[in-house]
């Protein structure tokens, strides 16, 4: 099945889930009309239709290593200029919640109401977030941001995923096991990302680790107000991207705030090994004095030790020009297997590598233009003629480990914020190489 | 006393998991006799009708004392009864269950212990949506708008009959039931697209 685009950013998931419930909308409109004139007309043709429309939604999620490819070749709509802060709502169609629900989510929580626990609480949401909406509450003297989840979302992704798998099967003919672990790893995601007192373990842990980095701020997290679907954190200051862009900030402050974030994934992956792995507008706040503030940590993606010598390999340009260490990788990274041919291994291979050498462009140099949009049209136009390649068309396997998908995602966001906001980052020499170089070629 | 009772009746339902066979055996179960108890109660029927009654008046007393009661539209307030309503159920859901799975046939719209929450319901729901047409949250539509609080009975009804066969964790799929078909119920009494198209259609049959 051919796939144009990989929904990244919120915005695009975001519009593949209303597309998909415009069309789930009309399949039940089908379904009536058909039972109208013909009562005996069964559901299995309902639920056919809509899994396939869901799984389109879901299948353009998925990914592997080289799909990161695709991902980078989307059509120019998808260019991050596209960026907005509406993306977050949609995703699941959910209205607002009403003022009561808040309420019997409170008593639920913490067998209190918002208005007995806080000296002021806005029944108004401030803003939506991805799977609830965020309320402004004040309590001695502070001002807190109180993050609510709306009820039912951790299901409703099960049973999706419970419709989606058999039909996907027999779409994507791919074999059971290799569709499995991308929809597993998509899946555990998007539990994780519902589970408030997780992300608040993480966040605390994160922030803890990540407090030396200049211009980044963090937010304080109260854990007496927090619970597995509501989560209150210090109410923090500055703007979302695109209205910090119409301030007009110096290109020192914004080479400022795109340092801070190079800084603070830099840390993530290479030192903690775990990481943010959604970066997107609207999980980061920008003050005019070029710091950076950082929230939501509901997707983090701990990168496993092996996946890591292997995957980050692939950016030191001593290892790549190995032959045997690149193939050594390559199969480490399932992106080729022992069933391709010979022939199809070097297409691969060749592919793979020419595709990395553009991607790692940024770590070869001290500093590094992201405001140079030759380079990010350099990388469509590649993964363009990635996605023509026969080899990878016909193939039937999954290419890539199932870790890779979320680490792709991150780096793919940071690199178009990074070209939104025009930054010039240093990127150069950082001392996470030296053990990588060690493991892959000795001495 | 009344509420003594009604505690005793519950407990004794639980314990023998089945309610007590006849006024006699229950008085002489709590030790006391059998004419004191129709003092408060006329039949073991009524003492059970009287049940979710109860429940529900403690439900509006607690709602409409609640710090936002007041601000609230008449949706908010709808909403906040039928959350508040299956929260306090909680303490008493096996007792629920038993109920339900005694004699709420899947036949039957709703089973005779339902009869006193039903009256409760209709005349403390209808000031409510009273209040809401005066403030034109609600449409006010000749001959129907008098049937708005049964159609939320009905609403009601369904919510319950999902909560006790609901298995989600804190029965979240509850929350959102409620949310979304008490909203929907409310936007169908507020001002639609509907009217518009009945108005359309008057004057087309007027004017043929």
């Amino acid at each position: 099945m051919e796939q144009h685009s990989i929904p990244s950013t919120k915005v695009q998931r975001a519009m593949r889930f209303v597309k998909t419930g415009a069309q789930i909308g009309g399949n039940y409109i089908k379904h009536y009309s058909k039972k109208m004139v013909d009562p005996s007309t069964s559901k299995d043709q309902l639920h056919e239709d809509n899994a396939t429309d869901v799984y389109n939604a879901l299948s353009e999620l998925k990914g592997s290593a080289l799909k990161v490819a695709q991902m980078l070749s989307m059509e120019k709509n998808i260019l991050p200029k596209q960026y907005t802060n509406k993306f977050q709502m949609a995703q699941y169609g959910a209205p607002p919640l009403s003022g009561p629900l808040i309420v019997q989510t409170f008593v639920k929580a913490f067998g209190k109401t918002p208005q007995q626990i806080f000296d002021t609480f806005e029944m108004k949401a401030a803003n939506a977030a991805s799977i609830g909406q965020v309320h402004k509450a004040t309590l001695n003297g502070k001002e807190l941001a109180v993050k609510i989840q709306y009820p039912g979302v951790a299901d409703s992704i099960q049973s999706d995923l419970k419709i989606v798998k058999p039909i996907a099967f027999r779409l994507l003919d791919m074999n059971e096991k290799e569709l499995d672990k991308y929809i597993k790893e998509v899946e555990s995601k998007l539990l994780e990302e519902t589970d408030y007192e997780l992300e608040y373990k993480r966040s605390t842990e994160i922030t803890l680790a990540c407090q030396h980095i200049p211009d980044l701020v963090f937010t304080n997290y109260y854990k007496e107000f927090s619970a597995k679907r509501v989560l209150t954190m210090d109410w923090l200051s500055g703007l979302h991207l695109d209205d910090f862009l119409k301030t007009n900030p110096s290109q020192a402050i914004k080479n400022q705030i795109g340092q801070a974030m190079w800084d603070f994934y830099d840390m993530q992956v290479h030192t903690l090994k775990s990481v943010h792995a959604d970066p997107h507008p609207g999980n980061f706040l920008m003050q005019a004095d070029g710091k950076l503030g950082v929230i939501d940590f509901g997707c983090v993606k701990e990168i496993p030790a092996d996946f890591y010598l292997y995957y980050f390999a692939l950016l030191i340009p001593e290892v790549v020009q190995d032959d045997t260490t690149i193939q050594k990788i390559m199969l480490n990274q399932q992106i080729i297997n022992n069933n391709d041919s010979a022939e199809e291994q070097q297409i691969i291979t060749t592919a793979f590598v020419k595709m990395t050498n553009l991607l790692r462009a940024p770590f070869d140099v001290d500093v590094f233009d992201f405001g140079n949009n030759a380079y990010i049209h350099q990388i469509y136009a590649l993964g363009e003629e990635l996605s023509k390649i026969d080899a990878l068309k016909k193939s039937k396997e999954g290419r890539g480990s199932q870790h890779a998908l979320y680490i792709n995602r991150t780096y793919f966001g940071l690199y178009s914020m990074l070209n939104v906001l025009q930054a010039q980052v240093k990127t150069g020499e950082r001392n996470w190489k030296a053990p990588l170089i060690q493991f892959h070629l000795g001495n | 006393m009344k509420t003594q009772l009604i505690q005793k009746y519950i407990q004794y339902t639980l314990d023998h998991n089945s309610t007590p066979q006849s006024v006699y055996l229950f008085a002489k179960h709590l030790d006391m006799v059998e004419q004191d108890f129709y003092n408060h109660f006329a039949s073991l029927e009524s003492l059970e009708s009287h049940i979710y009654q109860n429940w529900f008046e403690a439900t509006m007393e607690q709602c409409s004392q609640s710090e936002p009661w007041n601000s609230y539209s008449s949706r908010e307030k709808v909403l906040s009864v039928f959350y508040t309503f299956i929260e306090n159920l909680k303490s008493n859901r096996s007792f629920v269950q038993f109920l339900k799975q005694r004699d709420w046939k899947p036949s039957l719209q709703w089973p005779a212990y339902l009869k006193g929450l039903h009256q409760s319901f209709l005349s403390q729901i209808q000031p409510i949506l009273s209040e809401g047409i005066a403030t034109k949250e609600i449409e006010e539509r000749k001959f129907i708008d008098s049937k708005y609080v049964e159609g939320l009975w009905l609403n009601f009804l369904f919510v319950l009959k999902f909560w006790i066969d609901d298995t989600s964790n804190a029965f979240e799929k509850t929350d959102a039931a409620i949310e979304k078909s008490v909203n929907l119920a409310m936007d169908l009494m507020g001002k639609s697209p509907l009217d518009a198209a009945l108005d359309f259609g008057k004057f087309l049959f007027q004017n043929k």
